[in-house]
């Protein structure tokens, strides 16, 4: 399904744009510009504006959300920063920080 | 368009898809595939796979460097560098191995610089000079060697690509001091400087007793032979 995936131990520092979907499971720091679905894992940090159309946060985002369709926060989510997306799911024990703007 | 799963365990490395572009730097301690693009820097414990559809455009550190796609940019390899039969490299491989398959396309220079030094057999010459000359050209040596034995010092492959010229005269401070002498003469030569220095005065020398010689033959103007029947 996914075929990218940013293991656990590695850290990119830069920006990462593309049309597919993304798995972090380690560290990107700067800005992701993706067009498809990210999926920032529990061991996922992300510190970066991201620009997607999904993103699933399981783990860290410091950094401000835009997605075109949807933002979902599950648990043990930490996110800090804006995001502007159309629909969003936050789950029960989630942390988040920052402004929601669901004007699409 | 739901969101993708979680993903099962995926121990076995990082993947860049095809459509993914990357531009910046890229660390980690895993193996690392490439089938999209990176522009900027990678540095890796393990092994960077570049696929076929891969383009990296960057420096590459990493312990193995598997290439099937397309690298512009120095690599520096602790372990092995493979380029595999359809492989396109422009740049400096540092590494102690390679293996290039046939159909690899590559353009730079190689240094295998971590092969240990070759021994040097006693040579019989001896000739006593100051040993100023073997001091002075001792750092250089030393220099030259550290940059070889660093794999980061990647940009400074062309030092390090005479390994083999001054390897050998790095192994000769074990033994006594003529035979430094003789070797940094090599050494010079290979330099092509101090030697430069000494052969015009050598030249010099012999042309002036060859001209004396002549001179010897030739009565100087306005004196005639001086011969021994007079």
């Amino acid at each position: 399904m996914a075929n990218t995936v940013i293991g656990s131990t590695i850290v990119i520092d830069g920006e990462i744009t593309g049309d597919e979907d993304l798995v972090v499971l380690g560290t990107v720091k700067g800005r992701i510009s993706l067009r498809e679905n990210i999926l920032v894992e529990n061991s996922g940090v992300v510190e970066a504006s991201v620009e997607t159309a999904t993103i699933t946060v399981n783990g860290s985002v410091t950094g401000d959300i835009r997605a075109s369709e949807r933002v979902e926060l599950s648990t043990s989510c930490h996110v800090v920063g804006d995001i502007r997306a159309p629909r969003i799911l936050i789950a029960d024990g989630a942390a988040f920080k920052g402004n929601v703007d669901m004007d699409g | 368009m739901s969101a993708p799963k979680t993903v099962p365990g995926l121990s076995e490395g990082t993947t860049i898809g095809p459509d993914i572009q990357v531009s910046g730097r890229v660390d980690g301690e895993e193996d690392l595939r490439i089938e999209g693009r990176i522009d900027g820097a990678i540095s890796l414990t393990e092994t960077v796979f570049v696929e076929t559809s891969g383009v990296v455009v960057a420096q590459v550190e990493a312990r193995d460097v598997v290439v099937s796609g397309i690298v512009i940019g120095d690599v520096t390899a602790t372990n092995s560098v493979t380029l595999n039969s359809g492989a396109k490299l422009v740049g400096n491989i540092s590494a102690p191995r390679l293996i290039i398959a046939d159909g690899a396309a590559f353009r730079g220079e190689v240094a295998m610089g971590d092969a240990p030094p070759v021994e040097r057999r006693k040579s019989t010459v001896a000739r006593a000079t100051r040993t100023e000359s073997a001091a002075e050209s001792a750092p250089r040596r030393a220099a030259p060697r550290k940059a070889a034995s660093r794999p980061a010092a990647a940009p400074k492959a062309r030092p390090a690509a005479r390994p083999a010229a001054k390897a050998r005269p790095a192994a000769a401070p074990k033994v006594d001091d003529s035979e430094i002498t003789v070797v940094v003469k090599h050494a010079a030569l290979a330099r092509g400087q101090t030697a430069a220095k000494k052969k015009p005065a050598a030249k010099k020398k012999k042309a002036k007793k060859a001209s004396k010689k002549a001179r010897a033959r030739v009565p100087a103007r306005g004196k005639r032979r001086v011969s021994r029947r007079s």
